[in-house]
């Protein structure tokens, strides 16, 4: 008599188990509609050049140029993840000069892809920021996946005599918004 | 990229526990309660498990979601669902998977029937991982940084282990009093694979800044240990990994040491406290050893264009990876076992058996026992702990049934229910908890479920 109980005991309580146990649909095929949409931002450049390093020997330095290697856009992450990238700049400008700075994007062959230019009027006194927001997008994003580098060509336009005692800067902080999707 | 992104998805949402036991833990009418206590009060005469099927237990559970809140199929936008989980955890939430299948396992009675000592010996298949909630990177994957300037990303956040091993084992325990018995038992472990990465520190903030637009300054403590995968995570592989590990979990892997310790002690006829401390030992990874280390301090501020004629500014991009390179070592490393105690009280009552014979001093002639547990298992951060309660009850002479109720860090109204049923020398027993979780699967935090056949046959403790 007794293992009849107990099977019947055991043969109610398993079954019960598992039917009242159910699970709410789940579709774990979800993770392919993942998709990341982060927003970074970053440095990108700056400079602060003193007023006397426009003057060598008592001889006015009227063009200088610089070519820092810029290949991060390059990078197979960026190549397939970013979709748009804002560069921010300002310049202030505390000599009493006036200057063009040119921005030239380099290919791996050194050839230009593109280019934006600054006009920076000289400083009179009171604070004059050049600010400029240059967006990157389809075929312009294109352009920048393919810098290497970035010339930066600054320019003195004619003006008062600099010397190795002028006073004030030309200072350049600029940085980057990246807006990546990762699916 | 893509596929790191995915792996770590899926690491986060398998849902997963901690190896609490609380049905199994002093249920002796089953052998397999030896394995949380070597000194449990378990007697036999001789007892085998019926081989692959005497003990298979999974556990998995997760602090602060449940599978659910990610994949319920309710036509919510994944990334919606993504989002919300990730706002609603801490770094402090956890998953964990703890799976387990006897491969063997059987014991005997030494020596004559007035001895009181017994061995019992087996092998067993572990799978483990653990990993808490990678909060800030999570953060960072999903928004970036525009919206979080002055926030300091921990990547301490990131705490992941995940092993396979085997297990073999030999315990004894003995009456060395009539009301004491006490237990040890030796194990070899051998791992099969093993990926830790659960000492990462670091930061990262981005904040305004006058000289450029940001002050940025990553510093990056991180580190990866391995052993056993790199053959898998190779791209030219094209082996069967299944078959692989396989192999390997018999004793082709790491090897390592460990012992459990325990206790049974009755202070009165009818009142009987317990002890163990299970799993102490370690596992020296040696073979296949791989380190991935992702350690430096950079602080990024742009690229500095000088302006003087043959100084051409530097690659910050060449800088930062020589500031924080990704190295990979290949030195051996240990790692600890999650040692685990638990504990017991227990008072008995409605004795079944004529009064003037209580001979033997144990408890299973008590109809009714109640009690309480406490089990405490050591973790990469604070230690996990679980208070339980208990009611246990002999049905019949052949049906034994364990209640328990919960408290832990995975939920408040954890409910379980143990039979262990003996069908002439064959036992049968099934374990599971979080009992009022079965009416959705689903959106249950942690679960557990174990059972189990063996053959015993009974210490008659008389000559013949």
């Amino acid at each position: 008599m007794r293992p009849l109980v107990f099977h019947r005991i055991l043969g109610i309580l398993i079954p019960v188990l598992f039917f009242f146990s159910c699970t709410s649909d789940l579709d774990f095929n979800q993770v392919n509609d993942l998709k990341l949409e982060p927003v970074f931002v970053s440095n990108l450049a700056h400079f602060d050049v003193p007023a006397n390093q426009f003057v060598t020997n008592g001889v006015e330095q009227v063009v200088t140029v610089d070519t820092p290697t810029i290949d991060i856009f390059n990078d197979a992450f960026f190549k397939d993840n970013l979709v748009r990238a804002d560069f921010f700049f300002e310049i202030n400008n505390t000599i009493n000069r006036a200057y063009t700075l040119d921005l030239v994007y380099l290919d791996k062959n050194n050839q230009a892809l593109y280019s934006t230019n600054f006009a920076i009027p000289a400083y009179t006194g009171v604070e004059n920021l050049v600010t400029k927001t240059d967006v990157f997008a389809n075929a312009k994003l294109d352009l920048l996946k393919r810098t290497t580098k970035i010339a930066f060509i600054l320019k003195m336009l004619p003006g008062p005599i600099l010397s190795e005692s002028s006073t004030g800067s030309l200072k350049l902080r600029s940085g980057v918004t990246a807006y990546l999707v990762v699916e | 990229m893509k596929k790191i992104i995915l792996l770590f998805v899926l690491f986060v949402s398998v849902e997963c526990i901690s190896q609490n036991k609380q049905i199994l833990y002093n249920f002796t009418s089953v052998p397999q309660s030896l394995m949380t206590n070597p000194g449990s009060d378990v007697k036999y005469k001789w007892y085998f498990g019926i081989p692959l099927l005497s003990g298979i237990s999974a556990n998995v559970g997760s602090s602060g979601f449940s599978a659910y809140d990610l994949f319920a199929n309710d036509g919510v936008d994944f990334n919606v669902k993504l989002r919300n989980v990730v706002f609603s955890t801490t770094r402090k939430d956890k998953a964990t998977i703890n799976e387990q299948i006897e491969l063997f396992n059987g014991g005997f009675k030494v020596g004559d029937w007035q001895s009181n000592s017994y061995i019992s010996f087996g092998m067993y298949q572990e799978f483990d991982f653990l990993s808490y909630m990678p909060k800030d990177l999570a953060i960072l994957a999903l928004d970036g940084n525009r919206d979080y300037l002055g926030k300091v990303f921990n990547l301490g956040d990131l705490n992941v282990k995940a092993e396979m091993l085997s297990v073999l084992h030999i315990g004894y325990h003995k009456n060395i009093k009539n009301n004491l018995i006490v237990g040890l038992r030796g194990k070899i472990y051998s791992s099969a694979f093993n990926a830790t990465s659960t000492k990462n520190s670091g930061y990262i903030y981005t904040i305004p800044s006058t000289n450029g637009i940001y002050e940025q300054v990553i510093s990056s403590n991180l580190e990866l240990n391995t052993s056993g995968i790199s053959k898998y995570i190779d791209e030219d592989y094209s082996g069967d990994v299944v078959r692989d590990i396989k192999q390997k979990v018999f004793f082709g892997g790491d090897l390592g040491l460990g012992f459990d310790a325990g206790l049974t002690y009755y202070p009165k006829k009818n009142i009987q406290f317990t002890a163990s401390l299970v799993d102490v030992g370690f596992i020296r990874h040696t073979k296949d050893v791989e380190t991935f280390t992702f350690k430096g301090y950079y602080k990024y501020d742009g690229i500095n264009p000088k302006f003087t004629n043959g100084n051409a500014a530097g690659n910050v991009y060449q800088e930062f990876k020589d500031a924080i390179p990704l190295d990979t070592l290949y030195t051996k490393y240990t790692t600890w076992r999650p040692a685990k105690f638990n504990s017991s009280i227990q008072y008995s009552f409605d004795d079944s058996r004529s009064k003037d014979c209580n001979c033997d001093g144990t408890d299973s002639g008590y109809r009714n026992a109640v009690g309480a547990q406490l089990f405490i298992m050591s973790t990469p951060r604070t230690p996990f702990m679980a208070f339980t309660t208990y009611y246990r009850r002999n049905i019949f002479n052949n049906l034994q049934m364990k209640a328990t109720y919960t408290l832990d860090s995975y939920s408040y109204k954890n409910i379980g229910l143990g039979l262990s049923a003996q069908l002439g020398k064959l036992n049968l027993y099934v374990l599971a908890d979080n009992l009022l979780e079965y009416h959705d699967l689903a959106k249950a935090n942690s679960l557990s479920f174990q059972f189990g056949l063996n053959v015993i046959f009974k210490d008659s403790d008389e000559p013949y």
